[in-house]
């Protein structure tokens, strides 16, 4: 169960649609910075309250007794252009005059008048109550009751002003008060009291209230805004999400699907990945999966077609010496029987030979990895090769070399070119008529070095010219006729496959073709070699 | 006869057993030697290997089938592969060897087509008790010749050595290492696989006569069985 949940949201789809929730949040983050803002704008209120209160103080200052009829004037003269309520009274709690008495009680009436009644308030919609229920229900479970507030009916019920904040002014101190609103609403009022003095002696006091309704209604409604933003940022990234999610995991589906039936039941690559022309990286993914799969195919042919290879070589010879086996147990004849022998013996030591060539040739792709390349010159390897030659002795055949240019160096190991160029030689001294040449050039061309063996013997057959390089090919009409194969061991068509695995192993390329000048044919073949050179 | 192989041991010692047994063999180093010689004049029985330089023995084959549909042919084979191109009734081999094979069964082999080859060209004159019947089916043990409802069923000598083991006994089971040892009783590195391949060939070959035909029945996991009552 845990498991299925981990593998659900590892999904790329998922983790696209949680991260892009995740990024919608940050207007969320938005209605805590908010509390804060509430808390500046409620401090500037009370700042603006302290500095009406303060100037009303100063107006009256210097009457002693208060008059009530200046008092009532100058709240008059303000003309109710100010939202606080202002209240004056005198030492003994009574009530001098009420901006509120003068006129339509401006800060209130706002707030429970006319304008709310078309319009239902913030925090009445749906929509606010729907998200702030989950704050609400927070509030309500973890929240320590906050202690309720002195409810501002205070001052409707007792005509005689002397709450707290009065005292405290009356005493000569600023008093602060905070109660919570009339009418039923969420806001509270701040209450502001400031000592009216006169010749050193408090004579009155200014109150000042004004609710903070205000203030909640617009962080209301800004919140309600910043919620329908996160509403439709929600739909947005989901929308996102799922159109990333299509042009990206749904691709990487297919592709998955795809690679997993390119296995048949029995777990053999059956078909290929199909191409895919995507430019973005799942594209390439494709691409390299395609061409993993072919070369993964083409490795498993190999495989295949060698062991099948080696088993139809090995089948030759040991037809023959099961045939032989055969002949020494029917024939009376000595000399036949001795030659049966010999031959038994010929046919096991090619076998041997040939388990030799397939167990270097299946370990020449590891081995040439491994080697130790050093940089050498293929003139100098050359040289000694030939030399070699000559002192087996036995050839008739004249070997020429021709090097062109200055010296060829390429990164090898020595042995490796020196077996190269071995077996080249061999096979262009093997099909030369005795009085033959074997002409060996070497040049540099585009950054490679090419060395080439030509030889005066019959050529390759047309359609053979492909099948040169494979491994067990090979074609030597004339091998047999000359007699020398039965005290060598065969050619086994191993050569040249090892040339070519070696050459392309280190980066080379090889070629095969019947001698040509102007386009018209010559006696003999012509194999060429290109590596790659470095610069010594 | 002829002998045609780029194995120069396989030609000599293949060439020294016929040759004690009086046959006059002519060996080839390839099909496009061997064919220079068949286009002058062709000889009474081919034995060929497949893969070849220069023309392969499948290409040889088609060749020779232009020249003589009857003309009997021998593969020696060293493929597994190649075991269903030779023995596929488009070829027309005769029959085939797997490499490496015995020469004495070579021999038996060379012996069987010969035989057949004189008895269907000079009529069928003894060897009643040959004969053997089961309903529609008639097999001549002396002419490894097989006829379906009196058409003639070309078989090669392993194929009817395989029937034959089947329809001795009808209604009983044969396993595949019985009937490989029927089809090849002198060797011993055959495979169970090829047995399969046989007798899909076997009911091939009978189908393309008789559509309906459904004689051989598969036993699963043991083998083959040739129903006893298989024309009721």
């Amino acid at each position: 169960m845990i498991n299925k949940i981990l593998t659900f949201l590892s999904r790329i789809t998922v983790r696209l649609l949680i991260f892009n929730i995740l990024i919608v949040f940050l207007p969320v983050a938005a209605l805590l910075y908010l509390d804060t803002y509430e808390q500046q704008l409620l401090r500037a209120l009370e700042h603006a309250l302290v500095q009406q209160g303060r100037i009303l103080a100063s107006a009256l200052a210097g009457q002693n007794p208060l008059q009530p009829d200046s008092a009532r004037r100058i709240l008059q003269q303000l003309e109710q252009r100010h939202e606080a309520r202002l209240r004056i009274v005198d030492p003994k709690g009574r009530l001098l005059a009420d901006s509120s008495r003068l006129g339509p009680r401006r800060d209130e009436v706002t707030a429970a008048g006319a304008n709310a009644e078309d319009v239902v308030p913030a925090e009445q919609r749906l929509l606010y109550l729907i998200a702030t229920y989950p704050v609400q229900l927070y509030r309500r479970l973890f929240r320590p009751p906050e202690p309720p507030f002195e409810s501002a009916e205070f001052y409707i019920n007792t005509s005689i002003l002397m709450g707290p904040e009065i005292q405290e002014a009356l005493e000569g101190r600023y008093g602060a008060l905070t109660r919570i609103s009339t009418g039923g609403q969420r806001s509270v009022t701040l209450y502001s009291a400031i000592p009216i003095r006169s010749e050193g002696s408090v004579v009155g006091a200014v109150l000042v209230s004004q609710s903070t309704y205000r203030i909640l209604r617009d962080l209301y409604e800004l919140r309600l805004e910043i919620f329908t933003i996160f509403l439709i940022s929600l739909a947005v990234a989901i929308a996102l999400s799922l159109l990333a999610s299509t042009t990206i995991a749904a691709p990487v589906r297919k592709l998955c699907r795809q690679a997993r039936e390119i296995l048949d039941h029995r777990g053999r690559l059956r078909g290929h990945i199909r191409f895919n022309r995507r430019r973005d990286e799942i594209g390439d993914l494709s691409r390299s999966l395609e061409e993993m799969t072919r070369k993964l195919q083409g490795h498993i042919e190999f495989v295949e077609s060698f062991s099948s290879d080696i088993s139809h070589e090995l089948r030759n010879p040991l037809a023959s010496i099961r045939s032989a086996g055969e002949m020494i147990a029917q024939t009376k004849s000595g000399q036949d029987r001795d030659r049966f022998l010999a031959l038994i013996q010929k046919e096991v030591a090619r076998m041997q030979h040939l388990l030799g060539a397939v167990r270097e040739i299946s370990l020449l792709d590891a081995q040439l990895e491994e080697e130790e390349r050093a940089s050498v010159e293929v003139g100098q390897i050359l040289k000694r090769v030939v030399e070699a030659h000559g002192l087996r002795g036995g050839s008739t055949v004249r070997i020429a070399i021709s090097q062109n240019t200055g010296p060829i160096t390429v990164s090898m190991a020595p042995e490796r070119l020196a077996q190269v160029l071995e077996n080249l030689l061999e096979n262009a001294l093997s099909f030369s008529p005795p009085d033959g040449e074997v002409r060996i050039d070497l040049c540099r061309d585009r950054g490679q070095g090419a060395i080439g063996f030509e030889d005066d013997g019959p050529g390759i057959p047309e359609q053979h010219l492909e099948k040169i390089f494979d491994r067990f090919f090979s074609f030597r009409p004339e091998e047999e006729s000359s007699g020398s194969a039965a005290s060598t061991p065969r050619h086994l068509g191993l050569g040249l496959a090892i040339v070519k695995a070696i050459v392309e192993g280190y980066g080379g390329g090889v070629k095969a073709e019947n001698r040509t000048v102007n386009g018209v044919g010559l006696r003999g073949a012509r194999f060429e070699v290109r590596l790659p050179v470095v610069d010594a | 006869m002829a002998l045609v192989d780029d194995e120069q041991n396989i030609r000599e010692l293949v060439s020294y057993a016929l040759q004690q047994e009086g046959y006059r063999v002519v060996a080839y180093r390839d099909g496009e030697e061997a064919w220079t010689d068949f286009r002058q004049s062709l000889p009474d029985l081919v034995i060929l290997d497949i893969i070849m330089p220069r023309m392969d023995g499948l290409e040889l084959c088609r060749k020779i089938r232009s020249l003589s549909e009857t003309l009997p042919l021998i593969f020696l084979t060293s493929k597994d592969e190649e075991f269903d191109k030779v023995l596929g009734l488009e070829l027309g081999a005769d029959d085939y060897l797997c490499k490496p094979f015995s020469t004495r069964e070579l021999l038996a082999r060379v012996k069987v087509l010969f035989r057949r080859r004189t008895l269907a060209l000079g009529g069928d004159s003894d060897g009643e008790d040959s004969i053997l019947r089961c309903g529609s089916l008639e097999m001549d043990r002396m002419r490894h010749g097989v006829l379906w409802k009196g058409q003639n069923v070309p078989l090669t000598v392993t194929e009817f050595r395989i029937l034959e083991a089947l329809v001795r006994q009808p209604g009983y089971a044969r396993t595949r290492e019985q009937l490989l040892q029927a089809g090849y009783p002198f060797d011993e590195y055959m495979s169970d696989r090829n047995i399969d391949g046989h007798i899909k060939r076997i009911r091939k070959k009978i189908s393309s006569l008789d559509p309906d035909f459904d004689g051989i029945e598969t036993i699963y996991g043991l083998g083959y069985r040739y129903r006893a009552d298989v024309d009721s």
